[in-house]
């Protein structure tokens, strides 16, 4: 069973006042704005675990909402506590990876 | 006077000497220490990532057949250290920082042995030099209490509000099992259950330890999640019996340990054969080699085979598992023989793994 060093973390950063830098152990760094990553949180009361639709209503989140704290989830990702008071997403380093917004990677997924 | 030997010349020696399970010589892996030498009498440490090292006896020998082959040298003496790897976590994360390696014991399926197998790794991995502890995470089915002789014994805590395990065969133990009685059945919803594994991970004063074994209870559910969220888990072992029914749920462990990022350190298959003391016939109770069949699909290494032996069931029952109650016998020996396996393969992932040692990051806001 090989590691996929892609999804392993060397280093989890406040990027600026409103990014959040991840610099994985491939050498790549992402950088995800922190209100879209809000809008994106996977967890069961933003997204509906058996359809997958999403629950969140956009309008009601703040538009200066930033991380309190960030902390580690066993050591497969991290949880955030937002300044909204939410705090239940697991946000997994493979779906980070796997969003990562710089424009090589969505490329990449885009293909 | 012969020409005295330096310590370069030493040193570059032993670099004919590797390290079969890191793959690396033990110079550039930073073994070999306190080299000293007086005219040609030659003296250093060995330093392994673990006591339990399978092959300690090799390299030592290896170390003094390349420097005796020195010129100058007549007399060699070589003292084996051991220095256990640690996860890139320890001293640095808030739970169990005090604790180089915090292994799962898993199988999926219940009734393969696991509990009896974790209590004889604690205690062969104790028995080579290194500081143990067991914890039992069988919140509704304890078996500890009874394997180590302890039912019935209750724990203390500290003055600052922390539990303190119990001391039994030289290993740290804590259990469910210490907090409830034996007639007294466990009935709790999964929130329960959550709890009070996260009180065990941090409420605990463990002390300083090289490895602590986490005996799971079978299945992918409440305790397993709160466990690999809530620790950062250095390895998970997988324990599978040989028959089909219990590889279906093995391969189920596998999968969950894989999603949440926990090193594979291999499958051992117990209860694989059964050898007649009398006549010698080993009888292959529930066939053999099922635990190689997923390790080759999950490439993932076999660290052992444990046969049925009745002597396992007895020592387990009176409160002296078969490592410590039998040492001399082969399924002591087997048992030995793994944990250095597992040990080893431990130290292979410590050195090859490079993640970041902490995540936690307080926002400034402006």
């Amino acid at each position: 069973m090989a590691e996929q060093i892609n999804e392993v973390v060397e280093k989890i950063f406040q990027a600026g006042e409103r990014a959040l830098g991840v610099r994985w152990k491939d050498g790549h760094e992402s950088s995800y704005e922190i209100r879209d990553l809000r809008l994106k949180c996977p967890c069961a009361t933003c997204v509906d675990e058996w359809t997958g639709e999403k629950r969140i209503n956009e309008k009601q989140i703040p538009a200066d909402v930033h991380p309190i704290q960030i902390e580690g989830v066993g050591r497969y990702g991290i949880r955030i506590r937002w300044s909204d008071s939410h705090a239940t997403g697991i946000y997994t380093f493979e779906w980070l990876r796997s969003h990562c917004p710089c424009g090589r990677c969505s490329r990449q997924l885009k293909n | 006077m012969a020409q005295s030997i330096s310590e370069q010349e030493i040193l570059n020696a032993l670099k004919v000497v590797k390290d079969p399970d890191l793959n690396r010589d033990i110079v550039s892996l930073g073994f070999v220490k306190k080299i000293k030498i007086d005219q040609g009498k030659v003296s250093f440490d060995l330093e392994l990532t673990t006591p339990a090292c399978p092959v300690k006896e090799e390299l030592k020998k290896g170390c003094e057949e390349a420097v005796r082959k020195l010129p100058g040298v007549s007399h060699v003496a070589v003292e084996l250290k051991s220095h256990v790897s640690s996860r890139p976590q320890f001293g640095q994360t808030t739970v169990l920082p005090q604790v180089r390696n915090v292994i799962a014991v898993a199988s999926g399926k219940g009734g393969v042995g696991k509990s009896t197998v974790t209590a004889n790794l604690a205690l062969a991995l104790s028995d080579s030099g290194a500081k143990v502890g067991l914890l039992d995470c069988d919140i509704y089915g304890p078996s500890i209490p009874t394997m180590f002789g302890v039912r019935g014994k209750k724990l203390e805590s500290t003055v600052d509000q922390k539990i303190l395990p119990l001391k039994a065969c030289g290993i740290s133990l804590l259990s469910i099992g210490f907090l409830s009685d034996d007639k007294t059945a466990v009935i709790w919803r999964g929130p329960m259950v959550h709890q009070i594994i996260q009180q065990f991970l941090t409420r605990v004063e463990w002390g300083e330890l090289d490895y602590l074994l986490l005996d799971l209870p079978p299945g992918t559910g409440d305790a397993q999640l709160t466990i690999t969220q809530t620790v950062a888990l250095s390895g998970a072992v997988i324990i599978t019996t040989p028959q089909e029914v219990s590889l279906i749920d093995a391969r189920k462990a596998l999968v969950m340990f894989e999603k949440v990022k926990v090193p594979i350190l291999g499958i051992i298959e117990n209860m694989s054969y059964f050898g007649c003391a009398k006549c010698g016939e080993v009888a292959e109770i529930f066939k053999r080699g099922g635990a190689q069949k997923i390790g080759d699909e999950y490439k993932v290494p076999i660290l052992g085979e444990i046969p049925i032996d009745p002597h396992i069931v007895v020592t387990g029952d009176d409160g002296l598992p078969i490592v410590r109650a039998e040492p001399d016998s082969l399924t002591a020996k087997i048992y030995r023989m793994i944990a250095g396996a597992v040990a080893a393969r431990m130290s292979v992932s410590n050195l090859t793994l490079s993640e970041a040692a902490s995540l936690n990051v307080q926002w400034q806001n402006k």
